[in-house]
């Protein structure tokens, strides 16, 4: 096959361990031409987009991709490491895949944990771009090239597309075990039989079981019939920190607030995220049943802590985290990863489902098939309103456990109302003839919070560049959590400013990469701190929310370019008309339109949510937006 | 103005009094919204403040509203155009000034101001209250630092709520009383804390 041969071998030269230089070094392959090159971006380009999440999109607006068919062989895969990455910098051992999506159409960047992210770093790589597509089921391999691993003695990293032979069609623990036998201290990312059929929230998965869950780039791979990207050999290059003693003082000081806290220190080391299901719902904040009610009366029996006394085996941790949120499961017959708080309440409560069994189970199937999870517990609870209202005949109704089991596997099959369900919530909706049921931002399904119980998180979802998403920014923290401090959860004014210094911070931490946890404990100094020491030079606070805040509007031109407009800004109606039945968030609607309007103006864009042509230039976008 | 801000207003300037952090008639407190910049009234008592004691004016653009608002509202623009403060609060506590008066940095050693501030920096302006050369001087500090004090008149806080920005004040006017106490006292302060020999380069 064309893309089976020995790809160029990359001879750039590699930075010294104590070198501060800020140029990002890459590579580009072209699955379709089978031609491998290395790339070099300039230091300014880290400067005003960090890596990661920054550089990934600062990379599809320059690729066009917003004029791509997500699923064409034209789009790209940009994986991304941050500068953070794998320099002991606190929970920092994450990467980003930016692309255009193919559930939304938006660019989407999805965020993963694992060690990913460190092995490319460890190549001397900073980022990697796949474009085209392969003429037969492949993998991608980026390999150290010899024991002594790239970085050392001149050696560098090899690149080869190979034929995937039997691993295509095999699930992702089956995969991630099949390539670490092919190749020793591997690190992974695969996609599943839902990624090679094409679902539309196909994830891709990496060997500790973290995935880029959201927005379907797994679908993104399996149309380019690219089975895994594959970081092998064990790098030997170390990622460069201009002042290692400066960033161990920051780093101890930052672990220091960790430890203080008890979010990041005893509830989410204790219980993992799901610690939040008896949190939300005691605030009259966890949508039940697609979003028609806003707590669920099944909350305790499907909560962090029946998780922990019945199924949690241990708990475990990416690289170089003292958090520690993931559990190891087992049911008994099976065992895996999580569920998370998220897929807990989208296999759960979205579905009516009160069998903490049956959710872990679902999650399994998930986990095996690459499939995201909150889009898949929302678009079966889609279809369970749907099957209720008499749209679809003899499909699944709420509370159905065993009905949501199969339908994730179903759906990772694509067997039956499986492969409708493949499709998401939006498409499902619309195809019925009810879009209105579809609970979902940019054809994203809504995560688990209720934002009639939590009104700024409305104008998170409506605002968000990827659509109903929690991790653009999540006000859990000021509206539930207390913090920084407690504010007034049902309040509609002065929530723009709040809002959108989280959306950038959590731009900022995307494009270091680090953890947004770590965000519980820690403000945006402490981040400008461990990048200084990183870069060996002054990163002011400021500066940093300014990077994150050019990443957001660089994704809002995108967007914009890709047809959206502030029509597409706005909640799901039931959200905005049909008030809560009961609970503490009872009577509530999200009054989103005054909240719509301070934020354009808070973001200084233009009444059509276009930012004006002050707001560019102050940000150096103006280029990019003409 | 929804009377849930002014409640924040309210609450929180009564509590600077209370816990004499402000003199009668002094300091002052801000948000911005947006474009718009919500600061307490030139004169106004934070202790007792009503809705007439909050002025609504442009962060850019000034309007007639200058005439009411706050002798520092120079400042606290200038603050909010470079920084991504949400949040103002400038105090006068005694014990901050007093420090200030003697030192160049203050830097704290019990534990709670050394989890939330690490440092102090001090800086003078010859005008101390509501001067350009004030509004020129803070912003660079607190890009880089949430609390900054104005040597002989009160720190400057920021945030992206009242309540950050009035946490750290009160922290620090409770880490200056300590200073004073241990100095007053003489003798080594015993260390306990790893890693504070480098707070003075926070």
């Amino acid at each position: 096959m064309r893309g089976a041969r020995r790809h160029g071998r990359y001879t750039g030269a590699v930075s010294p361990a104590t070198s501060t230089s800020r140029s990002l070094r890459g590579l580009r392959v072209d699955l379709t031409t089978g031609v491998s090159v290395e790339d070099e971006l300039p230091p300014e380009v880290a400067r005003e987009y960090l890596g990661g999440r920054g550089l990934g999109v600062l990379l599809a607006l320059r690729g066009r991709l917003y004029d791509v068919d997500p699923l064409a062989p034209e789009n790209l895969l940009i994986f991304a490491p941050g500068p953070l990455t794998g320099t002991g910098a606190p929970a920092s051992g994450r990467y980003s895949v930016t692309s255009r999506s193919p559930l939304t159409g938006t660019v989407f960047d999805g965020n993963s944990g694992g060690n990913w992210g460190t092995a490319l770093r460890r190549l001397g790589l900073d980022y990697l771009v796949v474009a085209g597509a392969c003429d037969s089921p492949s993998y991608l391999l980026v390999d150290a090239g010899s024991s002594s691993g790239a970085g050392a003695a001149g050696e560098a990293p090899t690149v080869t597309v190979r034929p995937s032979g039997d691993l295509w069609g095999l699930d992702v623990p089956a995969s991630l075990a099949r390539l670490r036998d092919l190749h020793r201290d591997c690190e992974a990312g695969v996609i599943g039989p839902a990624g090679e059929r094409g679902v539309l929230f196909a994830s891709i998965v990496n060997n500790r079981g973290r995935s880029i869950g959201r927005g379907g780039l797994g679908a993104v791979m399996g149309a380019k019939r690219l089975k895994a990207v594959v970081v092998a050999g064990n790098g030997a290059h170390r990622p460069s920190v201009g002042d290692p003693e400066r960033l161990s003082f920051v780093a101890y000081e930052a672990e220091k607030l960790l430890k203080a806290n008890p979010i990041t220190s005893q509830a989410l080391p204790e219980f993992g995220t799901s610690v939040l299901v008896n949190v939300l719902n005691q605030a009259g904040a966890l949508p039940t049943r697609n979003f028609r009610e806003s707590r669920f009366e099944h909350a305790q029996a499907i909560s962090g802590e029946s998780l922990r006394r019945d199924f949690v085996q241990r708990r475990a941790a990416c690289r170089g985290c003292g958090i520690g949120c993931a559990r190891r499961t087992s049911t008994g017959d099976a065992s895996g990863e999580g569920p998370e708080y998220e897929s807990i309440w989208a296999l759960g409560a979205a579905c009516g489902v009160g069998e903490l069994r049956a959710i872990v189970e679902a999650n399994y199937a998930c986990n095996r098939a690459g499939l995201d999870t909150i889009t898949m517990g929302s678009t079966i609870a889609c279809a369970m309103e749907l099957t209720e209202g008499g749209q679809i005949a003899g499909g699944p109704r709420f509370g159905d456990a065993a009905a949501v089991v199969a339908l994730c596997e179903a759906t990772g099959r694509g067997e039956g109302l499986g492969k409708e369900l493949g499709q998401g919530s939006a498409r499902l909706a619309a195809h019925y003839g009810r879009p209105e049921l579809s609970m979902s931002v940019k054809s994203l399904e809504l995560p688990a919070y209720d934002p009639r119980g939590m009104t700024g998180q409305g104008l998170a979802f409506a605002t968000s560049n990827r659509g109903g998403c929690h991790l653009r920014a999540n006000m859990l923290g000021p509206e539930i959590l207390g913090v920084p401090k407690m504010i007034d959860r049902f309040a509609t004014s002065g929530k723009a400013g709040l809002l959108i210094n989280l959306q950038n911070l959590n731009a900022v931490l995307d494009s270091l990469s680090v953890c947004k946890f770590t965000g519980f404990a820690m403000k945006e100094d402490y981040y400008a701190r461990l990048l200084s020491a990183v870069w060996g030079e002054t990163v002011e606070p400021q500066e940093l929310l300014r990077i994150g805040e050019r990443i957001w509007n660089a994704e809002r031109l995108f967007n914009l370019a890709a047809g959206f407009s502030r029509a597409d800004d706005t909640l799901p109606r039931r959200l905005l008309e049909e008030p809560v039945v009961s609970g503490p968030a009872a009577g509530r609607v999200v009054d989103l339109a005054p909240m719509l309007g301070e934020y354009y103006i808070a973001r200084g864009w233009d009444g059509d949510g276009r930012p004006r042509a002050a707001k560019l230039a102050q940000l150096g976008l103006s280029e990019v937006a003409a | 103005m929804s009377s849930a801000v002014l409640e924040q207003f309210r609450q929180i300037g009564r509590d600077l009094f209370v816990a004499g952090l402000i003199s009668s008639h002094g300091g002052n407190m801000s948000v911005r919204q947006g474009d718009r910049i919500l600061i307490t009234r030139r004169g106004s008592m934070l202790a007792r403040l009503e809705e007439r004691d909050l002025i609504d004016i442009g962060l850019e653009e000034n309007d007639a509203n200058v005439t009411l608002a706050s002798t520092e509202i120079v400042v606290h623009r200038a603050i909010y155009r470079q920084t991504s403060a949400l949040a103002i609060i400038h105090t006068h506590p005694p014990y901050a000034i007093a420090q200030s008066l003697m030192k160049d940095e203050i830097v704290p050693v019990d534990s709670e101001g050394s989890y939330l501030l690490h440092k102090v920096p001090v800086v003078e302006a010859q005008l101390t209250a509501g001067s350009t050369e004030v509004a020129e001087l803070l912003p660079r500090w607190l890009k880089e630092y949430d609390l900054v004090m104005l040597r002989g008149h009160g720190p400057f806080a920021i945030g992206h709520l009242l309540e950050e920005a009035y946490q750290l004040t009160s922290v620090l006017e409770m880490t200056c009383r300590i200073l004073s106490l241990t100095e007053g006292v003489g003798g080594d302060v015993k260390e306990y804390r790893k890693g504070s020999d480098q707070y003075g380069s926070w």
